[in-house]
């Protein structure tokens, strides 16, 4: 990380230290779209991972069903194949001519193919499917820490079972869920293959724009730069994090 | 007795060490159909004649070893790579390239100076590819001339581009500009211009040439711009396709050995690069893998001559922009392409 921050202060064409790269990152429009692209892509796949995760966390952590095993590992299950390997699927599911549009144009329904896929729809597809197991992980964490017998009196005091979830579950698991939100975020800002190969060439995102300033413009001090912008924009992200889950905490008296 | 029984074996390897019969020597290259020809006509007639043993390295493409070059100063892991004369020039200039001399490498003053010349000091050219006009014989009712053919309504829907981190896209964009009016280097707005059209006929943009030719093996894909060794390869495997040198010219792909400036087996690697050179190797790697030379001098079959650059009037023919000063206008070139080309695709 030394390095990466030393070579984003070197000029590409000369030895001496710069600003000149930095200068550039916060001047350039295309840059500052992929870097807004980035924030608005890892916020969409941390709220889906978050939103699907929890119901499957809850029952997992709550089940004595014989199904539950099944269940999580069906669950975690994605984790076995390689994340290209799971892209690659989402593509053929998802591209002009994969499952979906072909079955839709197959029955009438629509004449051409929806844009599915070399967007940000089919990313945030791609890597909810990718990063769904870690959320799902740190959700049951949390709500398996939570005493079922707070529900069962919620409810012996009259509470519905949604109430119950609404005023005792959903706050107390408020670390879960940051956590969760978290992840998601960190590792959707960081993924690589999934965006390269459902992103296309009109979909860039930090990541993948690193690997191009790293392999074919050879510019290694603006990648340092990027790669620096995103470390910041995660560490940002931890903090904003931790300081919602205090918040909520005192908010909720908890 | 005991100790003769257990010592004799480790003294003969000792022996046979030092007497270099375990040279080895690191070749890092291509995998597939690449790696059995190379194999076949270079590696093991190079291991036969020299006793030296090569470890084939198939991991990575060119500007990934170019990186791994970079990011250890020279020090890679192995000792000939196989990369272009983009990262020839820019090894060059940043020191971490070997820089053959005709006395370690005497084969070096059979290549056209032409050709030596755009590669540097550090590249030596093995093998000349050119970007040509792939395209689709059952689609196509007649063989495609000219670069202008992509633009034809016919073809609206049925070709592909590469993105511009793939360097076909930058000298499609040269060839285009040439042809409407501009150059190579300082003019290329006739280029962007028509790259913005084709651009607007295309399904989109893929970055690796193996992605790009499974959209023409499938048939959804009709023309597109592909390096003609690859496109003789689809040819040879039966599907229905063929390529051409359109008219108004086409820029080449030098193909290069280069030597880490730190190589482990740096004198077998400078073996190894002298020795892909020689007459007998280009005309076994010309004929194996069916691509174009460097060496004028060499004798191939017509059927292959017809297709390849092999002769002076080939070179002649071809378009070579100065390949330092394209890539000090790569990042402009490649922001423009987002602006202009892209942009129009969508």
């Amino acid at each position: 990380m030394g390095m990466m921050i030393g070579i984003s202060f070197q000029s590409p064409t000369e030895g001496s230290p710069t600003l000149a790269s930095y200068s550039r990152f916060f001047s350039n429009d295309l840059v500052l779209a992929g870097l807004a692209r980035t924030v608005v892509m890892s916020g969409l796949v941390a709220f889906c991972v978050t939103v699907l995760a929890y119901p499957l966390a809850y029952y997992l952590a709550r089940s004595t069903s014989r199904w539950r095993t099944v269940i999580f590992a069906l669950a975690i299950a994605p984790e076995l194949a390689g994340v290209v390997l799971r892209t690659y699927g989402w593509l053929i599911i998802l591209e002009d001519r994969g499952f979906i549009n072909s079955a839709l144009m197959w029955t009438g329904l629509i004449t051409e193919p929806l844009p599915l896929s070399k967007n940000l729809l089919g990313v945030v597809v791609g890597l909810t499917h990718v990063i769904l197991p870690f959320g799902v992980l740190s959700l049951l964490t949390s709500l398996q820490s939570i005493n079922p017998n707070l529900e069962k009196s919620a409810q012996i005091l009259g509470a519905s079972r949604l109430a119950a979830i609404r005023h005792i579950i959903l706050p107390l698991s408020v670390p879960g869920i940051v956590s969760s939100f978290l992840i998601g975020f960190t590792m959707a800002a960081s993924a690589y293959a999934t965006p390269a190969l459902l992103g296309g060439a009109g979909f860039k995102v930090m990541a993948t724009m690193v690997y191009e300033q790293v392999l074919f413009y050879l510019d290694w001090p603006f990648a340092a730069v990027m790669a620096n912008v995103l470390l910041i924009l995660m560490l940002a992200a931890g903090f904003v994090g931790s300081r919602l889950e205090s918040r909520l905490h005192q908010k909720l008296h908890l | 007795m005991r100790y003769t029984a257990l010592c004799a074996p480790a003294i003969v390897s000792m022996v046979l060490a030092a007497n270099g019969h375990a040279e080895t020597l690191i070749v890092n290259s291509y995998g597939g159909p690449y790696e059995t020809i190379i194999r076949e006509r270079i590696i093991e007639p190079f291991e036969a004649k020299f006793g030296i043993e090569v470890i084939y390295d198939a991991v990575g493409s060119a500007s990934q070893d170019y990186a791994k070059i970079k990011a250890t100063n020279g020090r890679p892991g192995f000792d000939v790579v196989v990369m272009t004369a983009s990262q020839s020039l820019e090894g060059c200039k940043e020191g971490l390239l070997e820089e053959f001399s005709p006395e370690e490498v005497p084969n070096l003053e059979h290549l056209s100076s032409v050709i030596a010349g755009v590669a540097g000091p550090c590249g030596a050219v093995h093998e000349v590819q050119y970007l040509s006009l792939l395209y689709r014989t059952d689609k196509l009712a007649e063989r495609p001339n000219s670069w202008n053919a992509l633009l034809d309504d016919g073809l609206k829907g049925k070709i592909i581009l590469p993105t511009f981190q793939n360097v076909m896209a930058a000298y499609l964009m040269e060839i285009f500009s040439v042809a409407h009016g501009g150059d190579l280097l300082e003019n290329v707005d006739p280029g962007f211009a028509a790259m913005a059209k084709l651009a607007g006929q295309s399904i989109g943009f893929e970055q690796s040439s193996s992605v790009m030719e499974t959209y023409i093996k499938n048939g959804d894909v009709w023309a597109m711009p592909f390096w003609n060794g690859r496109a003789q390869l689809l040819v040879d495997s039966g599907l229905p396709v063929d390529y051409v040198l359109p008219r108004e010219g086409s820029i080449p792909l030098l193909a290069t050995l280069n030597v880490p400036k730190h190589a482990a087996n740096r004198d077998a690697a400078l073996k190894f690069v002298n020795f892909f050179l020689e007459k007998t190797s280009q005309e076994a790697w010309v004929t194996g893998y069916k691509v174009g030379s460097g060496r004028i001098d060499i004798e191939v079959p017509a059927d292959i001559r017809a297709k390849q650059i092999t002769t002076e009037a080939d070179l002649k023919a071809l378009l070579l922009p100065d390949l330092a000063a394209v890539a000090t206008r790569l990042s402009a070139w490649g922001e423009r392409w987002e602006r202009d080309v892209v942009a129009a695709a969508k």
